[in-house]
């Protein structure tokens, strides 16, 4: 109790003014009273004040244990170096700038970049356990992602399996619409009753599927979502049970999802339906309905175990694959991550290594300027050291600069990430994984802080742990040849890693450019596309289908001032047209290929002005007719790539060929012509080969879905109200989303674009910080070497002949960094393969344009401390100390 | 017995600077209660005396230790007169600072009867 009163009073002590006149009046009254004992007891004046002094054991070292004992010495020491911190740098504003700046730029770069990362790479799925949660399935040619068939996948089902549960939905969404009062489309999936089970999801009110859902007969029962309950039945818990009428048709609400479900493949859904599959759908030889198929693994089972252990199965069902397709089907199975992030995993990477390299660059900048201000005060500390200062204070006065100027930084830092990360997300193509969910990551902001502290505070002590001599105190030692080689280290790591960051933005500029300039094959000026989807349960059948189309084309005939207008089922650049085997088209007399798909080709069904519509020219032949239309005429054009495929060296026009179509073989057609090739798998992929028939009324497909294309000179937004007022006159309820055929094109490049624009954001950072820590170290060691300048000078020596001597010593370090920097271009460019189109990954003209780029800037920022220094009078530099 | 100090720097086996402190500031106060108001000069010299330098490495330190004993209370200080008219700064014990001279005293003595029941087992013990 008693030294916490003590403490106490120490602390109002130290904050207080020192007073130390009434310490030194009582020390003068003791020395006084002494004395004058001293002077009775016989001693002369001088012999009495002199024995009193000696007694008294010397005033300064009295009055410091005073003071010591007084206040509390740590802390008004700290408080003294604080002053006397932000004193000094605010003398040195250029230094303070740089060094917070260059912290900033690290840490906050770091962190925007790694908070997004982070969704991408490791965040984890929002089910228990989610590492085994695989999605499995048999890849094929035509199908980008695994798949089951609906019989094998209950075969697997009733054996042994590596599986603790299984679970299935349906590819895509189902639209759906709620149709009682105050109607409204919803996106719907329909899945396995076993499939919040297998996820370990437990619906937040209400109860999950059961088997007796998913038989056929059963009564409709569905799950609704977070979303929908809140917003259509704001959270109402009598939602349970509650009739609800969807597609004309009753059904029954059993349960409300989790605020936080995810489907596996991340489509927003507001429904979930059972799935109900009949014995028909079960039929082995003939498997109609495809399904992708997600699992749990059982404890302790690894996903290649997995794979061997479903061999037996897979084997048996290859049974049921017609044997020429046998070789290109195989057995995938992943982890629902992994088939998640998928494509956006390299480029991830490939942006965590670029933002580490500029934290790197930064930390090497940082630890320059320290190294070089902490040389600059040789002379100020060896002063301290021999008044009297002992190393542990003048090592806490370093440290605690170095810690203000990295508190500084990282609270900069912290500002920057929250910018940087706003902005990312502003510019970010759509689609990309769980990216609107990115936010700052404390995690990693209390990391970036903690290494730039780390850093400031190791650089700054390790050079005040020298031990001040005499000589630091005669002035500058002009020789500093053991700290060259950690300067000429340091430059060479600045150049290798901004040629690396350079060099990988040269080369995704250069993928995005190649991008843009792909030809598509089609001209996409002044061209709106409408997409149109039709409700299922309003157009339940084909006629129905096709009577809405045909009305549809009568009343957009009339368009206003011209142009022309097409109908198509599907629409170019991107996939999703009708597809069917190369080896499925029969040619007269030509034996049908008895190994293989011979890979896909796609068609499409379009009316005649198609090809006028999207500028596609017809390079043999002719295009479509209206009279194409009739019943009986039957004629096809081909691609270039299929003619040439099906009838090379040959006219292709006047043959007949024939394909199968919905499981159907189709009437022989006659080809009429031939067309340029359209790129229709998106921008990079070579295009596929492809046909295309006339749009009639008598054809046997479904067109739950259909594309009206615009070519006219009025503007988007006048045809897209002309559009929408005629097609309500039709049906109001039906959707329609348009854009222009530019935007679509466009949005192909996206995410190149991206990665482009992000890259070279951080390449640019990198050549800065590059450039400023070059012209920093040249202007110290400029400034090292002033006298040994004066002297050439005296002696004769040019000012180009100065700055050539600076430049040259630069030149070793320079050369390492260079070759260093070339290596790791060599490696980052093997990794960032897959994200390059049309850029080779050895590209010599690229690399040599970099590197000459980095030259310059090297160049420059050394040149212009080397031409100050040829600028000084030699008589100043000769004096100089 | 707890031989662990009830005042700071008290454990016996802190440096020797902390023990030499602690004995320096029961001095004072011995001095303080037995001859009444005296100032530094006067406490410094009757220390002296009593211990003959062993304690006060100069007199310098006593003011430390006139501080640390302020802080905790256990002596006021004020400006007076001396007996040849010389200004001087003069200390007093307070009540508090009497019960803790108790206290400590008391202690000092247990400390010094223990130590040399244990250093007389020792010399009985012989090489054991």
């Amino acid at each position: 109790m008693r030294s916490l009163r003590a403490f106490l009073v120490r602390l109002c002590n130290a904050f207080g003014t020192t007073s130390d006149a009434e310490l030194s009046e009582e020390l003068e009254s003791h020395l006084q009273l002494h004395i004058d004992d001293n002077l009775r007891a016989g001693m002369t004046p001088r012999q009495a004040r002199r024995e009193a002094l000696m007694k008294l054991g010397g005033v300064e070292q009295a009055k410091e244990a005073y003071r010591d004992r007084r206040g509390l010495p740590w802390l008004e020491t700290t408080w003294q170096d604080l002053r006397y911190t932000a004193r000094t740098l605010s003398m040195r504003p250029g230094f303070v700038i740089a060094a917070v700046l260059t912290a900033a730029l690290g840490i906050g770069a770091t962190t925007a970049v790694f908070s997004v990362v982070d969704r991408v790479l490791f965040r984890s799925l929002p089910y228990p356990e989610a590492d085994r949660i695989v999605s499995f399935g048999v890849k094929a040619p035509f199908e980008g992602l695994e798949f089951m068939l609906a019989p094998e996948y209950a075969v697997l089902q009733a054996q042994q399996n590596p599986f603790e549960s299984m679970t299935s939905l349906a590819p895509g969404g189902t639209d759906c619409d709620i149709t009682e009062q105050n109607p409204v489309r919803l996106n719907c999936a329909v899945v396995e009753s076993t499939f919040l089970s297998t996820f370990t999801i437990h619906p937040v009110i209400g109860r999950d599927f059961v088997e007796e859902d998913g038989r056929p007969g059963a009564p409709q029962v569905a799950l609704i979502s977070y979303g929908l309950w809140r917003s259509r039945f704001g959270r109402d818990p009598k939602v349970v049970g509650r009739e609800l009428s969807v597609n004309a048709k009753p059904l029954e609400i059993i349960g409300v999802l989790p605020a936080n479900f995810e489907m596996p493949n991340l489509a927003k859904v507001d429904m979930l339906f059972p799935q109900v599959l009949d014995q028909a759908s079960l039929d082995r030889n003939n498997p109609r309905i495809l399904l992708r198929a997600i699992a749990r693994l059982k404890p302790g089972v690894t996903v290649p175990e997995a794979i061997a252990q479903l061999q037996p199965w897979f084997r048996d069902s290859l049974r049921f694959v017609p044997a020429p397709f046998r070789a290109e089907v195989s057995l995938r199975v992943r982890s629902l991550r992994d088939r998640q992030t998928g494509d956006s995993r390299v480029g991830a990477w490939v942006l965590l290594g670029a933002v580490i390299a500029v934290l790197l660059l930064a930390c090497v900048n940082v630890a320059n300027l320290l190294l070089v201000r902490a040389a600059s005060r040789r002379r100020e500390l060896a002063v301290r050291a021999a008044l009297g200062a002992s190393r542990a204070r003048l090592i806490r006065q370093a440290l605690t600069e170095s810690l203000l100027l990295a508190i500084a930084g990282g609270v900069a830092g912290w500002g920057l990430a929250y910018l940087l990360l706003r902005v990312f997300l502003a510019i970010a193509p759509e689609g990309m994984v769980r990216l609107e969910q990115a936010s700052l990551d404390f995690r990693v902001l209390l990391f970036c802080s903690g290494a730039s502290l780390l850093a400031g505070v190791l650089f700054g002590v390790v050079t005040a742990l020298n031990k001040p001599t005499a000589e630091w105190l005669v002035g500058r030692s002009s020789n500093t040849p053991r700290r060259g080689w950690l300067r000429q280290g340091l430059v060479a790591a600045q150049i290798a890693f901004s040629l690396i960051l350079l060099a990988g933005a040269g080369m995704l500029l250069r993928t995005l450019w190649n991008l843009q300039n792909v030809p598509t094959g089609l001209d996409a000026q002044n061209v709106v596309a409408a997409q149109i989807s039709l409700a299922e349960h309003r157009y339940p059948n084909t006629t129905k289908q096709l009577a809405f189309f045909q009305e549809l084309e009568t009343k957009l005939g009339r368009l206003p001032g011209g142009g022309v207008l097409a109908l198509s089922d599907t629409l170019p650049p991107s996939g999703g047209m009708q597809a069917t085997f190369f080896a499925s088209i029969e040619v007269p007399g030509r034996p049908r290929p008895s190994q293989g798909t011979g890979g896909m080709v796609g068609w499409r069904m379009v009316t005649p002005n198609y090809f006028q519509a999207l500028g596609i020219p017809i390079v043999q032949g002719r295009g479509f007719t209206e009279a194409d239309r009739a019943p009986s005429e039957q004629p096809v054009i081909l691609s270039e790539s299929l003619a040439s495929r099906l009838f090379p060296g040959e006219e292709p026009c006047g043959k007949t060929i024939r394909f199968t179509a919905f499981d159907r073989q189709g009437p022989w057609r006659t080809v009429v012509g031939v067309a340029r090739n359209v790129k229709n798998t998106g921008l990079i992929a070579e295009a596929d080969p492809e046909f295309y028939i006339p749009w009639k009324d008598d054809l046997e497909t479904y067109i739950g879905r259909g594309f009206v294309i615009f070519r006219s000179a009025l503007t988007e937004a006048s045809i897209v109200s002309w559009t929408r007022s005629q097609i309500a006159e039709i049906d109001p309820t039906v959707p329609v989303e348009f854009s222009s055929m530019s935007t679509r094109v466009e949005k192909l490049a996206a995410r190149p674009r991206f990665n482009a624009v992000l890259l070279s954001t951080f390449a640019a950072m990198g050549v800065v910080l590059a450039a400023l820590g070059i012209y920093g170290v040249v202007s110290f060691y400029v400034s090292q070497r002033t006298k040994e300048i004066g002297v050439r000078m005296a002696l004769g020596a040019s000012t180009a002949g100065i700055s050539r001597m600076v430049l040259i010593s630069m030149a070793t370090s320079t050369v390492i960094g260079a070759i260093l920097g070339l290596a790791g271009t060599w490696f980052g460019a093997r990794l960032m393969e897959s994200l390059l189109f049309g850029v080779p990954p050895h590209e010599h003209r690229l690399l040599l344009a970099v590197l000459a780029v980095l030259l310059l800037v090297v160049l420059l920022a050394a040149w212009v401390p080397a031409r100050r220094a040829s600028k000084v009078d030699p008589m100043v530099a000769l004096r100089y100390e | 017995m707890s031989l662990c100090g009830h005042r700071t720097g008290g454990l016996v086996g802190d440096s020797k600077l902390d023990l030499l402190q602690g004995t320096l500031d029961l001095m004072v106060l011995q001095t303080l209660a037995g001859i009444g108001d005296l100032h530094g000069y006067g406490i410094a010299r009757r220390i002296e005396q009593v211990s003959g330098d062993t304690v006060l490495l100069n007199q310098g330190t006593i003011y430390a230790s006139l501080v640390r004993l302020q802080q905790r209370g256990w002596i006021t200080a004020e400006w007076g007169t001396s007996d040849n008219n010389r200004r001087a700064k003069f200390y007093s014990i307070t009540k508090r600072g009497r019960k803790h001279l108790v206290e400590d005293t008391a202690y000092w003595q247990r400390l010094s009867g223990v130590m040399a029941r244990v250093l007389a087992m020792g010399e009985e013990g012989g090489d054991q």
